[in-house]
């Protein structure tokens, strides 16, 4: 009885099917393999039933009712190809056509086109059919190929429209459109972020954002998915348009950032092309943000990729062979003592990398000085990061909250998988507060924007945790919001069980921002919160868990841990005594002067080399003047295999798509034969699996390599990161003498040391970094132009950046991104501009 | 209309849109003037639309001792005269009215036929005034519905009355109410639907301006039915008097208490606002009126589900149309027996039209369903301007269709109207004489609705489009024999194959004129000739010699200097140069211009 309740029977095209209840006439002909032509209906989106192409007969209903709409009720007789509905489906692919470029589907030519002149070269000199970069994926040219259209009866009229070019990662070609709605609703229903909607009426009708602002001033976020479901060549990737089809998809976790969302690498020809999200409900759930959607392929597939090992060699570069270059650096590491060699790794590198780096350096060199970089992009608040880190909660929990407090969180370009999620949140209900000095993406969707000055975010934190411990009466900071709207929402949050924080990038990099966290830390647990602290690096866990840090050994003991180091001698079957003294990457002189500076996937310190000699494994030549005495090529993540660790602690397997160009290999390997080289033990790994099984014999967490169990765990670190001491930097507020508060962040977006602006044309516009950003207001009042180099003088510094105008800051605030070893003591501080005349 | 036994003379004056755009406002203000100045004994009223609007502006005239005679074509210099003798020497000027007690005047026959429910107060009340509304029984409903009735009963009293939804489709609205009703969720909305948007329909403007009370208190009692709290009434923007009046209304009865919490005492709340629409014809669609209510887009959606189940914001709503709401407080005050008895058997009730077009007398009025279309435009309507053939009426807007000279004993109820092709639509009656070319009625009114199309769905965005296209063709004299069975094929699939209300109807003007007026069509094609001598493409102007006198008038207009001729003499017409504006044609005071079509003129030469 209950089986026959939840379906029913439906008499499709003579023949009877059981089809559950709720299905849609067309859901119920795809389930049993009945063709029915459709533009508009698209599984992720809500039925639309605008391009008319599946309309079916049912015995009894009026007119034709579309299939994509129409629910199946008990007893339906439904007929899907009758002459009469075939006819009026002709007929709108006609229409179709009769505005939309249409060589490819109808020209009599077309089939010796394709075998003879397939190629871009010939597009301008034959009849066009090859300038639609969907062809062969076109879902138009696929449905008038199945009906079987050979001519439009009416005369052909164009729309004549511009392509739309101005705006970064894809184009718009609406003179390709056939407004299946699909690329609208994507924007407005899945991503909620209503940038796309409809224009204009009738035969003028025309998607794009509103006003005629470009996708850029609009608040797009870039995140592909229109373009992902755009049945046409309308929507197409600048970077990917005349790829074609890919021959192969490979499912492995981004190396952006530390949400690490599951993409689909698209494969043709051994190259990765694009990636698309993957259908996992884990992490990013089918979302991914501009990065993982279209960084890739102009990431790894760059011109100037390293191919080969060279070496410096008189003044010159020589290539070298694999043989000899091992050779070269393992006789320059021998030479070193304990205390004379450096090892610094990128936390983008895999976790089996990082864990043979750090064995590396502790077993082959005997040396504890092997550092993760990444402990400068989070600077002084390194250990009140990672105390969020050990209480993180999974992003899922976002799904529940009632309300999501973010801080210093910028969904837009990173993390807007985040920003998808919070925006679902608010449509069930549950209430987001942001606190943000500038104004960012969820400042126009949170129910309350709370803006600080820089580096103001602890007061308001500050208040809140007094508030929700009791303290009402305690007087919150001015704001542009009112006290007693303050006040409001402290109540809110106390009154709210399970509410979530969220931890962006942007509250790091103060001078405060220790104790900014450490409030945070109160606030969370005052009101039993969850905390998610979103890391900028993808496998920073990763990194802590490996231990490549001098304070840590892997599993997150402490090197000073007695009992760990037996534990570890015993697995590595070695006796080893690393040094430990006051060396880091902050603070390479720390201790001897070095023989040996070896970078894996990190950028070269600026100014004098830091040791004897350097040796560089990474996928680009170095930005820096200065040359490395030995270059290595590495993999790129998309070329090796490994797991990265996510900030929420999941295990997760990267996949060697494509293989690495020319000769690189990838890290660990390239590790395992100097070890070897040098004689030492313990580096005989013939894969990566063998490297994963040892990991998961040390450290929690790890299990099987194939079938990573991708748990959600929080961190465990035992003791703390030592902390440079950060001079002593004395704000003066100065209104007078220094009228402009310059905020400065580390760069965020970086791939093994480069940033991605510098790689990634699309990133270049949107990540402007190493710009001056400047409202304005101001910068009109100091007579600048956009892009006029602005002299910044503090009382400690004078520095030279262009200018860019960014009406989201405030007036008296400006902002740049440099690189993390660029950072200048005292953040915020108060600056003095004025237009440079060198 | 009996005159008030005051001592004081009242003056009224038509003050609706149709007035104020005939002169009303400058006839109302030299009489507030006049008054003022020298204190004369005249109470100044205004009050809406009375139908009459070709005759515009309207006075209405009390003198104590006097019948009360309602004057026509006023202006201000009549104004004086009115005073002079009628107000003051007591002498009513019998050539100017309009309609009078006890006076029988030309325009009888325009009031005789007429049954006035929905129109009950509109020119004879203020609108801008609820006293007014409340002394013709105003509010009545509401109080007899919130004190004696269930809302089954309210329900049931509607459905006994076979009040039909007067947007144009027909639906019962008992039947409407009853499922929104049923619909489960605490939260309701009712939606007055004030989008009037056809060419040439005006009924919906008039009712809002004339007595926009009636519209709130049958929304009340709707609201109370179905168990709703909310009531929008979306009204274009284009309407300001209508939206300054409903504004006026609304605030009066919120002050008043028939608006907002408890209302009358009771348990039952319920407040109204106003949404402006932007002037999307589709927007009078309901779905895609929902959405702009919403703030989204103006675009239909599939039903199912229907309003009545998922409405606005997702909850159950009640879209009834303007003249729908303003019946009710009438039905629930004289029972549905009453309203029953007028009508046909499947249509009750009376059906408000506006008379355009090519017709004598142009304006509104209410009419019991089952009059036949020859009675409202003829006897009415007093038949056609300058006395010219009768060719078509067009029915229901753009969604309608042509009816011509043969059908016109059609009754005016739903279902006959909709056997001719037409539909009965929200009321608007284009009348078309012998000189309008049924090929460019088509051609026009597909024009509008491929614009107004929101473009989602193929059929109508592109097919619409491409039916135009042809019929521009035509029109031109560049048909080609296969077109009428393209048009017809496409117009079948249009009608087939379209998302919502507006593509499946879009077609119709070109299929009942292809079906009544193929041979208008076929003579285009074949002959390229066109027989109503109106398509500029297909015609000459020339003059006739023996009736021109040469007094120079048409060369003087003539925009383009083709009309050459002495004083005195014949004068010639370059068809070379002419544009076929018909400037010419419509100065000349000695018909001495015709229209002819070259094609036939080729042919006598030739023989």
């Amino acid at each position: 009885m209950r089986e026959k309740d939840a379906t029913v029977t439906v008499i499709i095209d003579n023949q009877s099917y059981r089809v559950p209840r709720g299905y849609t006439i067309l859901q119920a002909a795809e389930r049993f393999d009945i063709y029915i032509p459709t533009l508009c209906s698209h599984k992720d989106l809500s039925p639309f039933g605008g391009c008319r192409l599946c309309i079916v007969e049912v015995e009894g209903m009026r007119n034709f009712p579309t299939a994509c709409t129409t629910p199946v009720e008990e007893g339906m007789i439904i007929r899907t190809h009758t002459a009469q509905v075939q006819s009026v489906r002709k007929e709108i692919l006609q229409l179709f056509l009769s505005e939309h470029t249409s060589s490819c589907l109808i020209c009599d030519e077309r089939e010796e086109c394709k075998r003879y002149l397939g190629t871009i070269r010939k597009a301008g000199v034959t009849t066009g059919c090859r300038y639609c970069p969907k062809d062969g994926q076109c879902e138009l040219q696929e449905v008038v190929e199945k009906l079987g259209i050979q001519e439009i009866e009416y005369p052909i009229y164009y729309r004549n429209l511009r392509v739309e070019k101005e705006d970064p990662f894809y184009d718009r070609d609406y003179n390709l459109c056939i407004l299946c709605g699909r690329c609208v609703r994507m924007c407005q229903e899945v991503r909620l972020a209503n940038v796309l909607a409809f224009k204009q009426r009738g035969r003028n009708t025309i998607v794009g954002p509103a006003y005629a602002r470009t996708h850029l001033e609009s608040g797009c976020e870039f995140c592909g998915a229109c373009v992902s479901v755009c049945p046409t060549g309308t929507l197409y990737e600048k970077a990917r348009k005349w790829e074609g089809v890919a021959q192969l998809e490979q499912v492995t976790t981004c190396s952006f950032c530390g949400v690490g969302c599951q993409i689909s690498l698209q494969i043709k020809a051994d190259r990765v092309i694009g990636g698309l999200p993957a259908e996992d409900p884990l992490v990013n759930n089918g979302q991914l943000c501009v990065k993982g959607r279209f960084c890739i392929p102009e990431l790894v597939n760059g011109p100037w990729r390293l191919r080969h090992p060279f070496k410096k060699f008189n003044g010159l570069e020589v290539d070298i062979s694999w043989e000899d270059a091992i050779t070269l650096a393992a006789e320059q590491l021998s030479r070193c003592a304990p205390d004379e060699f450096g090892l610094l790794i990128s936390s983008n590198c895999t976790t089996e990398d990082l864990y043979i780096a750090q064995k590396f350096a502790r077993v082959a060199m005997g040396s504890n000085q092997v550092d993760s970089p990444a402990r400068l992009f989070y600077g002084p608040a390194l250990n009140a990061y990672l105390a969020l880190l050990e209480k993180s909660v999974p992003l899922a929990e976002v799904r529940e909250a009632p309300a999501i407090l973010c801080v210093g969180l910028d969904t837009r370009y990173g993390r807007s998988v985040v920003g998808v999620e919070l925006r679902r949140a608010m449509h069930r209900g549950a209430r987001v507060i942001t606190i943000h000095p500038r104004e960012h993406n969820l400042a126009l969707t949170a129910h309350a924007w709370i803006q600080p000055p820089p580096g103001g975010e602890g007061e308001i934190l500050q208040f809140f945790a007094r508030f929700t411990a009791g303290e009402e009466s305690a007087s919150p900071p001015e704001t542009n919001l009112s006290s007693e709207t303050l006040r409001q929402l402290a109540r809110e949050l106390k009154q709210a069980s399970g509410v979530v924080i969220l931890v962006g990038s942007e509250v790091l990099h103060y001078s405060a921002s220790p104790q900014i966290l450490a409030v945070l830390h109160r606030l969370a647990e005052n009101l039993g919160a969850g905390v998610l602290p979103l890391p900028a690096q993808n496998n920073f866990v990763g990194s802590l868990l490996m231990g490549t840090y001098p304070e840590l050994l892997p599993g997150g003991f402490s090197s000073a841990n007695e009992k760990r180091l037996k534990e570890l001698e015993k697995v590595w079957q070695t006796e080893f005594r690393p040094l430990t003294n006051g060396w880091n990457s902050g603070n390479l002189s720390a201790g001897k002067p070095l023989k040996v500076l070896y970078l894996i996937g990190e950028a070269l310190p600026s100014g004098e080399p830091p040791a004897e000699f350097l040796i560089f494994q990474n996928i680009y030549p170095p930005d820096s003047p200065i040359r490395p005495d030995l270059t290595l090529p590495a993999a790129a993540f998309t070329e090796a295999d490994g797991t990265f660790v996510n900030g929420e602690g999941r295990v997760q397997r990267v996949h060697r798509a494509v293989n690495p160009p020319g000769e690189a290999l990838p890290d660990w390997e390239i590790l395992c034969r100097i070890a070897r080289k040098m004689g030492v033990r313990g580096f005989d790994f013939s894969d990566v699996r063998e490297i994963h099984r040892e990991i998961a014999a040390l450290v929690d967490g790890f299990q099987d390599f194939d079938q990573p169990p991708r748990q959600a765990r929080s961190l465990t670190i035992e003791g703390k990161f030592q902390i440079a001491a950060s001079g002593s930097f004395e704000a003066k507020p100065d209104g007078k003498k220094y009228p402009y508060l310059l905020n400065a962040a580390p760069l965020e977006h970086v791939y093994r040391g480069f940033p991605l602006s510098s790689r990634v044309e699309g990133a270049r516009v949107i990540f402007a970094d190493e710009v001056l950003h400047m409202n304005p207001r101001d910068a009109r009042r100091a007579r600048l132009q956009e892009g006029d180099p602005v002299e910044v003088t503090s009382q400690y510094f004078r520095k030279v950046w262009p200018v860019k105008f960014s009406p989201e800051l405030n007036r008296g605030i400006v902002q740049v991104t440099v690189l993390q070893n660029e950072l200048i003591g005292l953040n915020p501080i108060p600056v003095i501009i004025r237009k440079s005349h060198v | 209309m009996v005159s008030s036994p005051s001592e004081k003379t009242k003056i009224v004056v038509g003050m609706a849109s149709c007035g104020i755009a005939a002169g009303a406002g400058d006839v109302y203000n030299a009489l507030k003037e006049k008054i003022e100045k020298e204190n004369l004994p005249i109470v100044l009223e205004k009050t809406g639309c009375i139908g009459a609007c070709y005759r515009e502006p309207l006075v209405e005239v009390q003198t104590p001792g006097l019948p009360t005679v309602i004057y026509g074509d006023v202006s201000v210099k009549r104004l004086e005269m009115i005073l002079e003798k009628h107000v003051k020497n007591g002498e009513v000027l019998a050539n100017w009215v309009v309609k009078g007690e006890g006076i029988h005047t030309s325009e009888d026959a325009l009031f005789e036929k007429q049954v006035r429910i929905v129109l009950r107060n509109a020119g004879e009340i203020d609108p801008e005034r609820i006293e007014d509304y409340l002394s013709r029984q105003g509010y009545q409903a509401i109080r007899k519905v919130l004190l004696n009735m269930k809302p089954e009963d309210v329900i049931n009293e509607i459905r006994n009355s076979g009040l039909r939804g007067r947007g144009g489709a027909g639906f019962p609205t008992g039947l409407k109410w009853q499922f929104a009703r049923q619909s489960p969720g605490k939260e309701k909305y009712i939606i007055c639907n004030g989008d009037e948007g056809d060419p040439g329909a005006f009924m919906d403007r008039s009712v809002m301006e004339g007595d926009p009370r009636s519209v709130l208190e049958g929304m009340l009692i709707a609201g109370y039915a179905i168990g709703a709290q909310e009531g929008f009434i979306y009204v274009r923007a284009e309407y300001p008097l209508a939206v300054k009046r409903l504004q006026i209304a609304i605030e009066q009865a919120r002050e008043r208490g028939f608006l907002g919490k408890r209302i009358l005492g009771t348990n039952f709340s319920f407040d109204i606002s106003l949404k402006l629409g932007a002037g999307a014809f589709v927007c009078g669609e309901e779905t895609a009126l929902i959405a702009s209510i919403e703030g989204k887009r103006g675009m239909p959606r599939l039903r199912p589900p229907f309003p009545a189940v998922k409405g606005l914001w997702g909850k159950p709503t009640n879209i009834n149309n303007v003249e729908t709401f303003a019946n009710v407080p009438w039905i629930i005050l004289n029972g549905a027996k009453k309203f029953a008895a007028l009508g046909t058997e499947k249509s009750k009730g009376t059906k408000v039209f506006a008379l355009a077009g090519k017709i004598k007398r142009g304006g509104m009025v209410e009419v019991p369903m089952g009059i036949s279309l020859r009675e409202v435009i003829f006897d009415i309507g007093g038949g056609i301007a300058n006395d010219r053939e009768f060719k078509a009426v067009q029915l229901g807007g753009p969604s309608g269709g042509c009816v011509p000279a043969n059908l016109l004993d059609t009754p005016v109820d739903y279902e006959s109207l909709n056997q001719t092709g037409a539909i009965m639509g929200s009321g608007g009656m284009v009348v078309m004489d012998d000189r309008t070319c049924m090929v460019d009625v088509a051609r026009f009114f597909l024009n509008f609705t491929q614009e107004e199309s929101c473009g989602k769905c193929t059929f109508c965005r592109l097919g619409t489009k491409r039916m135009l296209e042809i019929l521009e063709r035509i029109t031109r004299g560049e048909g080609k024999p296969e077109d009428l069975d393209k048009l017809e094929k496409l117009a079948y699939n249009i009608k087939k194959g379209s998302l919502c209300g507006l593509g499946q109807t879009a077609p119709n003007p070109v299929l009942t004129t292809l079906k009544y007026f193929r041979d208008e069509y076929e003579a285009h094609i074949f002959e390229k000739r066109c027989p109503a001598k109106s398509c500029r493409d297909l015609i000459g102007y020339r003059v006739i010699p023996e009736n021109c006198t040469g007094c120079t008038l048409c060369a003087r207009v003539c925009p383009v200097n083709a009309i050459s001729g002495e004083r005195k003499q014949v004068h010639y017409i370059n068809p070379e140069i002419c544009t076929r504006c018909g400037a010419c044609y419509e100065v000349c005071n000695f018909d001495a211009i015709e229209v002819f079509s070259p094609v036939e003129l080729a042919e006598t030469v030739d023989e």
